[in-house]
């Protein structure tokens, strides 16, 4: 046999990133489209929305009552929502079918299948929120104070729990597993989120603690995105506050997200799997 | 149709000489927790060299070619494709290779159109879909929904997704378990193409008649170990060439000739005795002839006739099994 002298690389056209995920999302928006479970994702955000509407709606912020802000929230639980279920469905359904490998050995970055998932996911929060925002306008008239921050909320919070969905899959072997397992950190993370049990019912203690889950965040962001309040530290002494200012005081929202992200951004990269074959 | 001349880059220059290989496998050894499933093995590819690793299930086959795909990163030993280490993929190996999976990895709820066109649209240097969809035979599937391929059809679809990207190397884990005869053969033909065109191709496959016809050079596995190497020709040249013929009625087992080169043995079959001689010598191509002239000169003068005389060369069907069974000592050609 020879040493290992190899065929020198000749250079090929390259394709870039950008280019790659966003004709991936497009396929990913017609499987979304078509795909039955992934409708029962976009309905569940819907359905807790709805449910915000049922709460008593004494006024806590100048405009808005307990039930105005948990519908505010619960548009942080479209992101949860389809983020838990959508990828750790798909995913684990491809890496099943063989799919994930098809990609990858076609060349297909890891970023760029990810990317395409998460791309699809954020869209369909979008739209929740504006579905939501629209009903928030119907109901009273109110519209963010700071849209900016709404959507960063949107994202920031599909982003996470995509990770999160992401990090479910080595965990299980089949889809219909993938979407009981999601089923468990997706209901604690609502429940504790305030888009469900408004977070003002929670003792103080609680509040702190939950109030480094990614669920939380996201939802008072979108609270104070559209009262204008410093709402961070609770309803009672949330004071109104000029865009820059209310920016400031969403800092440490913004970091436990992105600490979060980073956090299942590396435990994704460690953990997850192409492969269903298993040593 | 056309050749894969235009669908692949491989031969079109600057892919250096036919020296140089392009997958460079150096004593691999792959452990799952205290199972060792591969064991020191080695192998190149060159352009335009198809190399096929054989072997029984669980032999190690899909762990070498996940761990040349990049998927599993090396226990020990070297594992090179272009230069560079293939674990994660990295630019420089992922869009010069590609793959046909043991299983299909489709998306079946995708049109066979919708398919092509995701997998063209993200390749940096795409092949034609039109042209690759003739070249497999399933033209007139576009519009039909991956979910209703037959088999055989999804198999064409893994192959069509594999040469899409323009491969300079292209791993074939059973790329025609599935399809039909006509199917196969078709295929076959493509990957000839293929390999006119420069292209370095590993080949995993049950059928030892397609790696009998494509296989420039084979590997037989056992056990995590590569128990045989070699050309088709040395492989077979190990295993020897075999005359066989009733025994007579009026000739002993004592009686039976010593032949320079080859090796006697006698057993029943269905209550009569044959005799088998295995032809072993280095002269390949007429060790055959010797042993049958030989034979032949002893009956003559013994006034017998060797009724049923059969002359049969190794196949590769027979190493692969006496592998199989243990039996084969190592033999690198």
């Amino acid at each position: 046999m020879s040493t290992t002298t190899t065929a020198p690389a000749r250079p090929r056209p390259t394709i870039g990133w950008t280019r790659q995920v966003l004709r991936l999302a497009r396929t990913e928006f017609t499987l979304f489209v078509r795909y039955k479970t992934a409708w029962m994702f976009l309905a569940l955000p819907l359905f807790v929305s709805v449910m915000t509407l049922q709460l008593p709606n004494d006024e806590v912020v100048p405009g808005f009552g307990t039930s105005d802000l948990a519908l505010v929230a619960s548009i942080g639980t479209a992101g949860l929502i389809l983020g838990i279920g959508h990828p750790s469905n798909v995913f684990t359904a491809r890496r099943e079918s063989l799919v994930l490998k098809r990609l990858r050995v076609s060349g297909v970055p890891q970023t760029v299948i990810f990317g395409a998932t998460i791309g699809v996911v954020l869209l369909f929060s979008l739209i929740i929120t504006a579905l939501v925002g629209g009903a928030i306008f119907a109901l009273s008239g109110a519209l963010p104070r700071d849209p900016l921050m709404l959507v960063t909320a949107v994202i920031l919070s599909g982003v996470v729990f995509s990770l999160l969905g992401l990090l479910l899959t080595p965990l299980v072997r089949n889809a219909e597993a993938a979407q009981m397992a999601a089923m468990v950190p997706m209901t604690i993370l609502l429940f504790v989120g305030g888009g469900v049990i408004p977070l003002e019912f929670l003792p103080e203690g609680v509040r702190q603690v939950v109030g480094l889950l990614p669920s939380v965040p996201a939802g008072e962001m979108a609270q104070a995105a559209y009262t204008g309040h410093d709402v961070f530290g609770g309803f009672a002494d949330a004071r109104e506050k000029s865009l820059p200012g209310l920016w400031v005081a969403a800092l440490p929202s913004i970091g436990v997200m992105l600490a979060w992200t980073a956090v299942l951004g590396l435990l994704v990269r460690r953990y997850f799997q192409w492969d269903p074959r298993r040593p | 149709m056309t050749t894969t001349a235009n669908i692949t880059e491989a031969g079109t220059g600057g892919q250096g000489t036919a020296a140089d290989p392009t997958v460079v496998v150096r004593d691999l050894h792959q452990h799952y927790g205290d199972f060792e499933a591969v064991k020191g093995v080695s192998f190149e590819i060159r352009p335009g060299e198809l190399f096929a690793l054989l072997g029984t299930n669980g032999a190690g086959k899909t762990t070498t070619i996940e761990t040349l795909e990049g998927f599993r990163r090396p226990g020990s030993g070297t594992v090179r494709v272009f230069g560079l280490d293939p674990y994660g993929q990295p630019t420089g190996v992922r869009e010069r290779t590609n793959a046909v999976l043991q299983g299909s990895g489709l998306l079946e709820d995708l049109s066979v159109a919708e398919t092509m066109d995701l997998a063209h649209d993200l390749a940096a240097d795409p092949a034609d879909t039109d042209e690759i969809l003739e070249l497999v035979g399933i033209a007139d599937e576009r519009g039909v929904a991956v979910r209703q391929l037959s088999g055989g059809q999804k198999r064409r679809l893994d192959l069509a997704l594999a040469l899409i990207t323009r491969p300079e190397v292209l791993y074939l884990d059973e790329p025609t378990t599935g399809m039909d005869p006509e199917a196969r053969h078709e295929t076959w033909r493509i990957i000839s193409g293929l390999k006119e065109d420069g292209v370095a191709i590993l080949l995993t496959t049950h059928y030892l008649e397609e790696a009998e016809r494509l296989a420039d050079r084979l590997a037989i596995m056992h056990r995590g170990e590569v128990r045989v190497e070699g050309t088709l020709t040395d492989v077979l040249a190990g295993w020897g060439d075999r005359v066989s013929f009733l025994l007579p009625a009026d000739v002993r087992t004592g009686d039976l000739p010593d032949l320079p080169g080859a090796e006697v043995a006698v057993e029943s079959r269905d209550q009569e005795l044959w005799a088998t001689y295995t032809a072993m010598g280095d002269d390949v191509s007429d060790r055959a002839h010797h042993t049958v002239a030989a034979l032949i000169a002893w009956a003559a003068e013994h006034g017998t006739t060797l009724k049923h005389l059969q002359v049969r060369g190794a196949s590769l069907e027979d190493v692969f099994l006496r592998v199989a069974d243990g039996a084969a000592d190592l033999v690198h050609g």
